[in-house]
């Protein structure tokens, strides 16, 4: 599903946020990337988005080489990978249906689908009854859902979160990681980078550590011990 | 099935990209006001140069019309050389009619002319009844055309067959050629400043679109990351700009109507001006002139966002 070979991320000349970095991830997988900061995580997360362009090294998305990308291709790359950040990045004046509805609108749905599915969205990040919010009046978790929501609306096979529990009080985190597996039981590869020591002992998932820009441990379901 | 359901989205696309922009209209209500208000001038400039551009030359064509050369011919010619003078001016491109007026007509017209003088009849019936000569009178296509016309007339090949050349009234062509100069100066001054409000105009427009993207940087930023694609970022703010030129375009259309509807009607009584006022009316041009005005509204509107976002808007490096 992804393939990461020798992948390698520098800034300037000199600044090396990834090193070779060889990852492998199935189709349905959880895998938490965790590392300390300016470790290389979100870089990483940014490599897969293309809001960055690898160094070096191959980047392989299901049949999408990233080399052979074209830029007027990557709306379309991004449409199907579907991204949470830790800052949310709602649309401030639009709200919660309107923000969720946007990722469908951008790709033509028409208002009748948009109606159609939204609200199972909604419902599924346990929002429902608070389409007419603003984000303003929404606590951090509810916008970290509205995020989520927006992010699995297009059904998504890839699910990249990059810190999406670090704006929120442990009980908010948990609610949002529940969600995550909610979602990966519905068959979405996900990716989650995290801090949170406790959320990566309890999930007992895939576990990859970053550190200074390489993989320096790889470890598989369950065996992980902080 | 296929190509339908995407035919289908693109045109959802479209409406929502121009909801999109109607609606960032009037979130910058003052910035679109002042944006609009120039071009609004712009356009009522350009739109008003070209109504009087045409009335001035149709005017001008229809007093030319009036005026005519008279090409008097020697006593003693017989008449081949009388029809190969006739023939010569008859099918020149530049002669629009051509009337010959033999001696008795000439003599007829005078005695019409001056029959309340009667010292001038007398004085014609002293130097005897067939005085006068007989002449040709051409009427021309055009002011620039009489020189052309006596051209031909002087041909040397002519030189026994005319006696002299005149034209008719030899201060209303200088009223005219005065005119003339007077409307070339109008146009290009008129022209001058609807160029000037114009580059106004895209400045304005620039800066609204600019400060639009500044606003809303975040929110492009966010469009880009969730699969916006270039073109449906871009949308909103070349049919706001385009919007502008709508709105002016018909503005304009409006204001210029209202002059012409004023005054029209009070100078439509005159021969010069009465085809042109009928032409203005006409629900064909007011059609067309409306339509001209908005498209040109539009271009400049679209062009100026265009230039924006080129120079603000950076969604190449995604």
């Amino acid at each position: 599903m992804i393939l990461l070979d020798r992948v390698s991320k520098v800034y300037g000349k000199e600044v090396s946020a990834l090193d070779r970095i060889s990852l492998h991830v199935e189709q349905d997988e959880f895998v938490i990337i965790i590392g300390s900061s300016g470790a290389g995580k979100s870089t990483l997360l940014k490599l897969l988005t293309r809001e960055e362009k690898q160094t070096s090294g191959k980047i392989v998305i299901g049949n999408i080489d990233y080399d052979k990308l074209k830029d007027k291709e990557i709306p379309y790359l991004r449409r199907k990978i579907g991204v949470v950040f830790q800052d949310f990045k709602l649309l401030p004046n639009k709200n919660v249906f309107e923000n969720v509805a946007f990722a469908l609108e951008i790709v033509g749905h028409s208002s009748r689908e948009i109606k159609h599915t939204v609200p199972k969205v909604l419902n599924v990040v346990g929002l429902r009854g608070k389409e007419k919010r603003m984000p303003a009046e929404l606590s951090g978790g509810e916008r970290q859902r509205v995020s989520i929501a927006r992010a699995i609306v297009r059904q998504p096979k890839i699910l990249v979160a990059d810190e999406p529990t670090g704006n929120l009080d442990p009980r908010h985190a948990w609610d949002i990681i529940r969600i995550l597996e909610k979602i990966n039981r519905f068959g979405t590869t996900v990716l989650l980078t995290t801090h949170n020591q406790e959320i990566v002992n309890k999930l007992k998932r895939r576990v990859v550590t970053i550190q200074d820009g390489r993989i320096v441990s790889d470890k598989a379901h369950g065996e992980y011990k902080s | 099935m296929k190509r339908d359901r995407s035919l289908k989205r693109w045109l959802i696309t479209v409406a929502r990209l121009t909801l999109g922009g109607i609606r960032n209209l009037f979130r910058n209500a003052w910035l679109s006001i002042a944006a609009m208000a120039v071009m609004f001038v712009a356009l009522g400039i350009l739109f008003f140069t070209v109504v009087l551009n045409v009335t001035t030359s149709n005017a001008i064509t229809e007093l030319s019309r009036n005026l005519k050369v008279s090409v008097y011919l020697e006593d003693d010619i017989n008449d081949e050389q009388r029809f190969e003078l006739e023939t010569a001016l008859a099918s020149s491109p530049y002669t629009a009619d051509l009337e010959y007026i033999s001696k008795d007509d000439a003599r007829a017209r005078f005695v019409e002319n001056f029959r309340d003088d009667e010292a001038l009849l007398e004085g014609l019936f002293l130097v005897g009844d067939d005085s006068l000569p007989a002449s040709y009178e051409v009427s021309a296509m055009s002011l620039d055309d009489f020189d052309r016309i006596e051209a031909i007339a002087t041909e040397e090949r002519f030189e026994e067959t005319i006696e002299s050349i005149t034209l008719g009234r030899t201060d209303a062509r200088a009223t005219i050629e005065r005119a003339a100069s007077a409307q070339a100066f109008i146009t290009s001054a008129s022209a001058l400043a609807a160029i000037i409000f114009t580059v106004i105009s895209v400045l304005i427009i620039f800066n609204t679109i600019r400060i639009a993207i500044f606003t809303r940087n975040e929110e492009i930023r966010n469009m880009k990351l969730i699969g916006a694609t270039p073109w449906y970022i871009r949308g909103p703010f070349i049919v706001e700009a385009s919007m502008y030129g709508v709105i002016s375009g018909l503005l304009a259309v409006l204001a210029v109507y209202g002059i012409i509807y004023s005054i029209g009607p009070n100078i439509a009584n005159q021969d010069e001006f009465r085809a042109t006022f009928e032409l203005f009316t006409q629900t064909s041009t007011v059609l067309l002139a409306t339509i001209a005005t908005v498209v040109a509204g539009i271009i400049v509107g679209a062009f100026s966002s265009l230039l924006a976002m080129r120079k603000y808007l950076r969604l190449k490096h995604w």
